[in-house]
Formats: C-alpha cells, structure tokens, sequence
C-alpha cells in the first residue's frame, strides 16, 4: 500500500519491531521520536487518533497509539515501551493533538504513567472519588 | 462584567445521568467550559480480562443500555482480527442487520430526546412511538427487546427464523413511511430550525483537532465512516450512503442522523432479501485464540467504537481496551460552547447524544419581511406537522 510504503520510506529509521498485519502495521518508537511520528501520522498523513492503549506487562509498561487512516481503513500503531515501571514518565503528544488530552489523563489515572508537557495532567475519572483504587489497572500482590 | 461559573450536575434533575459541566460566563455569554466524568466508570477493562473471551461479550454488551450490540460487535471484529477469522455470509447478513436496527432505534431515542430538552414533546412522543416497532423487530430476532446476545465469534449465536422474515418487512415497511415523515419534520419544522440551525457551531477543523467521531464529526464534514472504511461484515455487500453536512451545528447534527436512519432502513432491506437466499453455517466453530493482539471497531450511532484485545493464548484476554464514541467526543464541548448563550449550552451538549434533558424554552419573533406581524412559531409548527401528517395519511 502506498501509504505504509511512504511512511517507511519517511520514518523507518525510526521504527523497530515492526509488525505487518492486514490494514494494521505495529511498530516500535523511543519517546524521543514519539512526537516527530505523532506528528507525521496526524499532521502530514492525516490519520486520526482513535486512542491509545496502556498496559502493564513484565517487561514494562507499554503504550500503543492507534492511529486511523480513515480513507484507507489502515491503523498504524506505534509502541512505546516504559521500562522504569516505579516512575513512568513519557512525552505527551497532546500539543501535537488535542484528542490526546482526555487519552492520556486516563492513562495517568488507570495506570500512573505521567505525560510531560500534557496542559493537566491529573486525574480523568477518579478525580473526585475518594476511596477508590489508584491506578487499578496496575498490578498488585494478590490482585 | 465579572465571570460567574454555572455548575450542572453532577446529580441534577436535569440530567438523566452523571455528569458535571462547570460554565465560566460572562454575562450570557459562555466564555469556558470544564468537564468531569466519572460518575458512571464501573472497571469493565479489569472485568473483562478476568473473563472468557465469550463471556467478555457478555460484559461489553452492558456498557451502553442503547449501543448493546455496537460493543459486542466491536469486540468480536477485535478477537477476530487476531488470528484473520472468517465468518459465514449468513452471519455477515445477521450482524449487519442487527446493528442497522440498533442505529434506528438510537437515532429516534436521541431525535425524541432533542424535541424534549427544547420542550417539543409532541416530536419526543412521534419519535419514541416509532422507537417501539424497532424493538419489537429485535424481540423477533431475538428473543430481547434490549441486549440481544446476538454476538459470538467466528458468527453469532442465533439464527433467524426464514418464517419471520415477512413479520420483518410489515415492521419495516411501516417504519421506513414514519420516517421519511419524521425526516420531513426535522428539516422543515420552524421551531426545531430556529433552535438548532447556527447553535453550538463545531467547526470542521475542531472536529478533526478533537478526532471526533459519528454523526458528531460527519455533520461538521469530517466524512469517515466505519462501515465504509473499513467493511466488516456484510457492509461491503450492501449500497448505502454515508451522509456527511458542512454546517457542524446542532441542525446539522439533527439531519445527519434522521437521513442515517433512513439509509439504515435500505440497508435493512437489503439484508433481509439476501437472507431469503444466503443459506448455510451462521458460525464458525473457533476452538482458541493465539497469542497476538487485535483491533476491532464498529460505526455505531454515535461514532466508531473501538476494541483492542490482547491474547497470550489462554481463554481470556491479558489486555481489553475499550473506547466509546462518547469518550472523544464530548471533549468537542470545548469548541463547541464557547461564545453560546447559557440557553443554548444545554441542546449543544445533548447534539453529541449523551443522554441529559434540556429546559424548556419558547420565544415569538417578528417578521421584518411582513412587517412587525408576531410569528407564532408554536402555532407554526402544529400547522406543518398537521399538513405532513395529511401528506403521509392522505386525509
């Protein structure tokens, strides 16, 4: 497809792990070159930011993007990998897209990863709520 | 003038649930908007990776009350698309069929609604007697009136009866004739336009800015469209339209969905032909699902729904994202409330179709055409709606 060819052709240096799949194209990005995909993918390619996905797994805390060519069906996704799971910290794209705001805030809330640069970074959907569980998508001894 | 703030729920009669929006004004001017949210999150990612694949959609079908099979949906496509299952064109037919009524019956809860917070009931009541045959269509499909049940994958779980299929069409029929009237209604009605058209302007560069999705983005002329763009089930087997207007206001919004619900009727209609004809398995029997991680999105009434699972190979996901239309699209409130009158906040709220009520409000204007005649715009709409009514009826 043209447009996963000129996007390799403009960014594959810096992508890795990438994996190809009908109309999904996984990949790997540093946070240093998070922004520069974020903007390409949106400003240039003219993707739209469905969401983005956090999860915690062994060997970090990981971040998928999903970004919609909507006039192909193609998602590109890139993927950030936090390995210092006591302080997460990445950069935030929402300067870059205003639809990240609320994405990453829920981040944050369900998973403490923390955005630089996001304009608000606390709490989505447990701002108010005393009592409830922080973070709770993360893991917990005997959880 | 002093900037005064306006607080709105989050527990407030006016609205039908949890919500707090903080208005910054100036005089009647809305000069800022804050939202929290909140209220309603009930942890069903953590839930649904603590079950089966099947039973988590079971779980994601209780989400919404209105979009129970947008989810299930969404989840199947996203469990599919881990390991590229196909599914068999009965089932292509069921899915898309079901999720064709379900946006029926959200586009005609929301146009009721949007008469009611305005305080034009009598479009509330029309809209939401039409509702009701669509939910008899449903029991008829499928035993419920309300989560169907309906989703499995690799196909769905029930089969629809070939002897149902004429009880369909006099449903549909039926349906098909009240909506090109409530269409008619909509577009044309003097009360509806002048409460709607040039409200709550969501500019198509905001609309695109915010990654809105929906007939909230497709009335602002953002054009995507799921069953479009990326077909799914049998949506690239069918001819419809995807109805996309320039304005972004709440007139646009309202048009968007009530010409959508007819292209849904023809999509309907469509189905239940092939139905007639497409024979054979209505699924696929899917024993596991590998190690991978998948997407899986559906156009629903109001915006795409998206799902990602993770699997490690087990039964159960390791991971099971879930984003709801709603969820990038009230952020738009932003760019959409700015600048507006207080009276106006509250229908441009409703516009993106999370559900709140409205307060009631009814004004005279002067004609500067005819001079200063007061034009009656209540007594204006009964007469359209009466001469529609004849129109349709013949009497």
């Amino acid at each position: 497809m043209a447009e996963i060819e000129q996007f390799l052709k403009d960014m594959g240096g810096k992508i890795t792990n990438k994996i190809e799949k009908k109309k999904r194209l996984y990949f790997n990005v540093t946070n240093d070159d998070l922004q520069d995909i974020a903007d390409y993918l949106f400003n240039k390619m003219g993707c739209r930011l469905s969401t983005a996905t956090a999860m915690e797994m062994y060997h970090g805390i990981e971040i998928l993007y999903h970004f919609s060519l909507d006039k192909t069906g193609q998602y590109f996704c890139p993927r950030i990998v936090i390995k210092d799971k006591k302080n997460p910290k990445v950069n935030s794209i929402s300067s870059i897209i205003e639809g990240a705001i609320w994405i990453e805030r829920e981040i944050f809330d369900l998973l403490g990863v923390e955005f630089i640069g996001h304009p608000r970074m606390e709490e989505l959907l447990t701002l108010h709520h005393p009592g409830t569980v922080k973070q709770p998508l993360r893991f917990r001894e005997g959880a | 003038m002093k900037a005064n703030k306006i607080p709105i729920g989050p527990f407030h009669p006016l609205l039908e649930e949890a919500e707090y929006f903080e208005l910054t004004v100036d005089g009647e001017t809305v000069v800022d908007i804050d939202m929290e949210i909140g209220w309603m999150h009930r942890g069903h990612e953590y839930i649904s990776e603590m079950k089966t694949f099947t039973q988590s959609i079971y779980v994601v079908e209780r989400i919404c009350g209105i979009c129970s099979t947008s989810h299930p949906i969404a989840c199947v496509h996203a469990i599919e698309d881990i390991d590229n299952i196909e599914i068999p064109l009965r089932a292509r037919y069921i899915r898309t069929l079901v999720g064709e009524l379900e946006r029926i019956h959200s586009h005609l809860l929301w146009i009721g609604l949007a008469g009611h917070f305005i305080g034009y009931d009598t479009l509330w009541m029309w809209a939401w007697k039409y509702r009701e045959p669509v939910l008899e269509m449903f029991e008829i499909i499928s035993g419920n009136r309300n989560h169907y049940g309906m989703m499995r994958v690799g196909g769905v779980a029930k089969d629809i009866d070939p002897g149902k299929i004429t009880e369909l069409y006099k449903h549909l029929d039926m349906i098909e004739k009240k909506m090109v009237m409530v269409a008619k209604v909509v577009r044309d009605d003097p009360v509806l336009r002048s409460r709607f058209k040039g409200v709550g302007v969501l500019t198509h560069e905001a609309a695109v800015a915010y990654c809105a999705t929906g007939p909230t983005s497709r009335a602002s002329g953002v054009p995507w469209d799921v069953r479009r763009d990326e077909p799914t089930d049998a949506y690239d087997l069918v001819d419809f339209e995807v109805i996309v207007l320039p304005n972004g206001d709440v007139y646009d919004k309202a048009v968007v969905r009530v010409l959508e619900v007819i292209e849904s009727g023809k999509i309907i209609r469509q189905c239940l032909e092939k139905l007639k004809t497409a024979q054979g398995s209505i699924l696929n029997n899917v024993k596991e699902i590998s190690p991978g991680e998948g997407i899986g999105r559906y156009e629903a009434p109001r915006g795409e729904v998206f799902h990602y699972i993770r699997s490690d190979g087990t039964n159960r996901p390791i991971r099971h994202k879930v984003r709801a239309p709603s969820f990038v699209n009230i952020p738009t409130f932003t760019a959409s409330c700015k600048g507006i009158p207080i009276a106006d906040v509250l229908i441009t709220l409703a516009a993106v179709d999370p559900c709140y009520c409205c307060t009631e409000r009814s004004i005279k204007v002067i004609d500067q055409k005819h001079g200063s005649q007061p034009i009656d715009l209540l007594k204006s709409s009964r007469e359209k709606t009466e001469r529609i009514r004849r129109e349709i009826h013949g009497n």
